[in-house]
């Protein structure tokens, strides 16, 4: 085996939540309400269950090749090339995912904290962080994320306790002001980023129980969901529907809080969760492209390809956008659509079918 | 002439004659020769007595310790005895007492009338004449001379190609005193000693337990230390002690003078500033870890015992967390992990806000940090950087330093390195109280922890002052990555946080009340699970129930 650690289904829920939830925490009420409005949480909900869907779907396919990564099982199902082009889109997939997220992490960083710092001091920080953490594997960083995200979690919770008075429930109100189709189109980016479940059928072969992979994905989903959903309103309820303005409304979030004369300027903590959720969200899919192209190649182990690879992301998401604003325009505009459309829904369903008609792979069970 | 020629001759070349007159001592003692162990072990012993003198003579030559004590059994000039021991290592009113009166005047009262011969007096010496507690027969020269440097009275006999071993040790140790460096209020305060006799005593008078399993070898090959791995079967991990085994097993080394030599040999992670074993001089503690289902290593010569797989959880552990009632240990142990955040990150956290962030402080702390700080004319980096590096000065003369002169070195500690250097405007007082919390900090946990975070404070110091908060979050956060691939003994070392495992984190960062701690701490102590009874939580009797 290529990846010689097992992880239990309590750490894969902890690592597909991690995965999800960081980056989605800050911007995600932005991205949301700047279709939606107000009515981003319906959004949220609804990207929740077709994430759900996603999830199942994953784990439909990991499950019929119980063995193998979604790098290795399509040259089953379609045979060897457009098998290899099925795969090598996937590592070039997860490439380009975490191009975007190191990328949107440094222009944060940037923008909210040190402005004249040069973003690629940020990146290279933390790349280096991660090629440390998945050169020694998938356990070691599974561990790390098992400390770090229940802390996480737990800020993100009382952040948004201590910004209750500054809340207030009518800022949710009109319900359905412009009707349904924004709250859909408002969907689609919750639901590419919480798609990223599809990670699930890399995953699978290191489950110590791989049975209870669709307990884990659609625990991990929900768990994601609710979080994205309280931050949705916890923001919107404090801004309202000018939350699309901000860059950073979990941030901004952070920043109303004044409690007692004491507890005010808490935008540390958010620096410390962004920097820690975000070093794990890069260390799995930065993983999964070295794990992946290794398999692609068929190499006996991953870990010479930790150095090349993190140099391709580190110098792609230095190239990848001019600015700020043209990464958001850009997550905005395009990435819902192609990372949907390609890789969360299409290639999995395809895989899936031709699977299922060419009866390869294992039952469910 | 030749008066002043031969002073001269002398001076020049020495006295010839003299010289000369050495080599005139029996041609076969062999005085330069080195022999090496393998070479002994291959030996015999020859019937006769004197051979056998002359080649033990050959081998401990220049050994000015060793005492060769020739006498004749029962004033019988007939049969000849010859005692062999190290002074100094043996007792010696046992050995005048026990072998020599003995076999010399009491002889003849145990065979009254009977004729002394050679044959029968051997069989008489081991069987009726040496009191002692411990004796061991050998026909090998290897054996004879490792028991006499091992401290045993060694008896040949004329005519018998055999020596007995009389166990009959006695040196000057250090009695058992109070521990110097773990300190408990509650608790049971004697500490290990330098002998391993006593400190493997001191665990079976705490575990009288036939499971209690004491395994000796020897590790070094010039110092041939005894090295002992203590574990109770049934409880400890089978593989541990297999690979315990094996690791030490390993070792060739000439000299194995503390555990520290072990340590660094057997660890898993040679490169990390943390360290994987724990080496501590508390037999309670010690006890404690086997009853978990740890390993104990103890070595010959030194008061501190290694004991595995050491978990970084129990950097915040103290036995006295054991003894006290539950509240005030789980209260201690969160005060314990605050205070090594403190001591890791408090100067860092410092200069970053100082440098970098100066939002975060109210404007009331701000202006009279900036009051302060108006008149010293270094960066709070250098400023830092430099009391840090006077703290570990501080510590380290203090650790060194003769008595009679603490107190001179205190005074000009506290008063000039502190006060002075903020009068003079040197430092800012900000600084000072950050860098002399953090030395408080550093001492208010396990002391091995403390070394290891001391070493990484300066790294992250660095990278606050380049970074600010930022830097300070990637250095824990790298700092976290790597204590997540640590593995001691095959045990994750953030176990039982990471992998989370909920029974085990009853005795982590909170302690427990002992009715509640009903298992060992899963991956070390697997073998048999079950602590105590389960229901021991003390209620009173139900109402429905008469006493």
């Amino acid at each position: 085996m290529l990846e010689g650690g097992k992880i239990d289904s309590k750490q894969a829920i902890l690592l597909m939540v991690a995965m999800v939830l960081p980056t989605a925490f800050l911007s995600v009420a932005a991205v949301t309400a700047s279709l939606a409005k107000q009515d981003g949480w319906i959004s949220i909900l609804l990207a929740t269950l077709g994430a759900l869907l996603i999830a199942w779907l994953a784990v439909s396919l990991g499950l019929r090749f119980p063995e193998k990564t979604l790098f290795q099982f399509p040259e089953v199902i379609l045979g060897k090339w457009p098998g290899k082009v099925v795969a090598f889109l996937y590592i070039w997939w997860y490439i380009h995912l975490n191009v975007e997220v190191l990328r949107q992490y440094g222009s944060f960083l940037v923008a909210a904290f040190m402005p004249e710092t040069p973003i690629s001091v940020f990146m290279l920080l933390i790349m280096a962080i991660a090629a440390y953490a998945v050169r020694n594997g998938l356990e070691v960083y599974s561990r790390v994320n098992e400390l770090i995200l229940p802390l996480i979690l737990v800020s993100v919770v009382i952040l948004n306790i201590l910004a209750a008075p500054e809340m207030s429930m009518k800022r949710l109100l009109p319900v359905f002001e412009h009707g349904a189709v924004p709250i859909i189109k408002g969907a689609v980016m919750p639901t590419a980023w919480m798609g990223e479940i599809v990670t699930m059928a890399v995953l699978i072969p290191y489950l110590n129980k791989a049975k209870e992979a669709y307990r884990i994905a659609i625990t991990a989903t929900l768990i994601a969901g609710f979080f994205m959903l309280i931050t949705q309103l916890a923001d919107v309820a404090i801004f309202g529907p000018v939350t699309a303005a901000w860059l950073f409304p979990g941030l901004d979030a952070a920043r109303v809080i004044h409690l007692a004369n004491f507890l005010e300027r808490l935008e540390p903590v958010v620096m410390v969760i962004w920097v820690a959720g975000v070093m794990i969200k890069i260390s799995v899919f930065y993983w999964a492209a070295a794990l992946g192209s290794a398999q692609w190649l068929e190499l006996k182990d991953y870990k010479p390809l930790v150095l090349p690879v993190g140099v391709i992301i580190y110098a792609l998401s230095i190239m990848a956008h001019d600015s700020l604003l043209d990464l958001f325009a850009f997550l905005g505009m395009f990435w819902g659509p192609y990372a949907l459309t390609l890789f969360i829904v299409g290639m999995p369903l395809l895989l899936l079918v031709v699977a299922v008609i060419r009866g390869q792979g294992g039952s469910r069970h | 002439m030749t008066r002043f020629v031969k002073p001269l001759r002398v001076r020049l070349f020495g006295r010839r004659k003299k010289g000369s007159g050495q080599d005139n001592s029996p041609k076969d003692l062999q005085k330069d020769k080195v022999f090496s162990d393998q070479e002994l072990q291959n030996l015999g012993l020859s019937p006769d007595l004197q051979a056998n003198l002359l080649q033990v003579r050959e081998i401990l030559s220049e050994c000015s310790d060793v005492v060769f004590r020739e006498f004749d059994f029962a004033q019988d000039e007939r049969i000849k005895l010859a005692l062999i021991y190290v002074d100094g290592l043996v007792d010696k009113t046992q050995v005048s007492d026990q072998i020599l009166r003995s076999l010399m005047l009491d002889a003849p009262l145990v065979e009254q009338g009977g004729e002394f011969t050679r044959a029968r007096a051997f069989m008489l010496i081991k069987k009726k004449l040496l009191p002692m507690h411990d004796l061991k027969e050998t026909n090998n020269l290897g054996q004879v001379i490792d028991a006499v440097l091992e401290g045993a009275g060694v008896l040949l006999v004329n005519g018998h190609a055999c020596a007995i071993i009389n166990y009959s040790r006695g040196w000057e140790g250090r009695k058992v005193e109070e521990s110097q460096t773990e300190l408990v209020v509650r608790g049971p305060r004697e500490a290990f000693v330098e002998t391993l006799r006593v400190n493997t005593s001191l665990l079976r008078r705490k575990i009288k337990n036939p499971n209690l399993k004491i395994e000796t070898m020897k590790l070094g090959e010039v110092t041939k230390t005894d090295v002992a791995v203590v574990y109770i079967k049934g409880i400890v991990n089978d593989k541990i002690v297999a690979e315990v085994k094996e690791r030490l097993n390993r070792i060739k080394i000439d000299a194995v003078l503390e555990t520290g030599y072990i340590e660094e040999l057997i660890e898993d992670s040679p490169w990390s500033p943390f360290c994987t074993l724990l080496h501590t001089e508390r037999p309670d503690k010690v006890a404690a870890n086997l009853l978990e289902g740890r390993v104990a290593i103890l070595v010959d010569g030194t008061p501190y015992v290694l004991t595995a797989p050491l978990l970084f959880v129990e950097s915040l552990q103290t036995p006295e967390d054991y003894y006290q009632r539950w509240p005030v240990s789980s209260a201690t142990r969160l005060f314990r992990l605050f205070t090594i955040i403190v001591s890791l990150l408090a100067p860092s956290v410092y200069v970053a806000i100082i440098t970098y962030h100066h939002e975060m402080l109210p404007t009331a702390l701000l202006l009279s940090m900036a009051a302060q700080r108006e008149l010293v004319p270094f960066p709070v980096f250098v400023e830092a950087f430099a009391m840090e590096f006077t703290f570990e000065i501080l510590r380290e003369a203090s650790i060194r330093l003769p008595r009679q002169v603490g107190q001179a070195v205190s005074i000009v500690g506290a008063l000039i390195i502190g006060e002075a250097a903020v009068r003079a405007g040197l430092v800012g007082a900000g600084t000072v109280i950050v860098v002399a919390l953090t030395g408080i900090a550093s001492f208010a946990y396990c002391y091995a922890a403390s070394m290891s975070i001391r070493l990484l404070r300066f790294p992250i110091l660095v990278l606050a002052g380049i970074l600010g908060l930022y830097g300070v979050i990637c250095g824990v956060l790298f700092i976290l990555v790597h204590l997540a691939t640590l593995r001691s003994f095959g045990v994750p070392f953030l176990s039982p946080v990471a992998p989370l495992n909920t029974g085990g984190l009853k005795d982590t960062v909170v302690r427990a009340p002992w009715w509640a701690m009903l298992r060992r701490p899963r991956l070390i102590g697997m073998a048999n699970p079950q602590r105590e009874a389960e229901g021991l939580k003390p209620a009173p009797p139900p109402a429905g129930r008469k006493r």
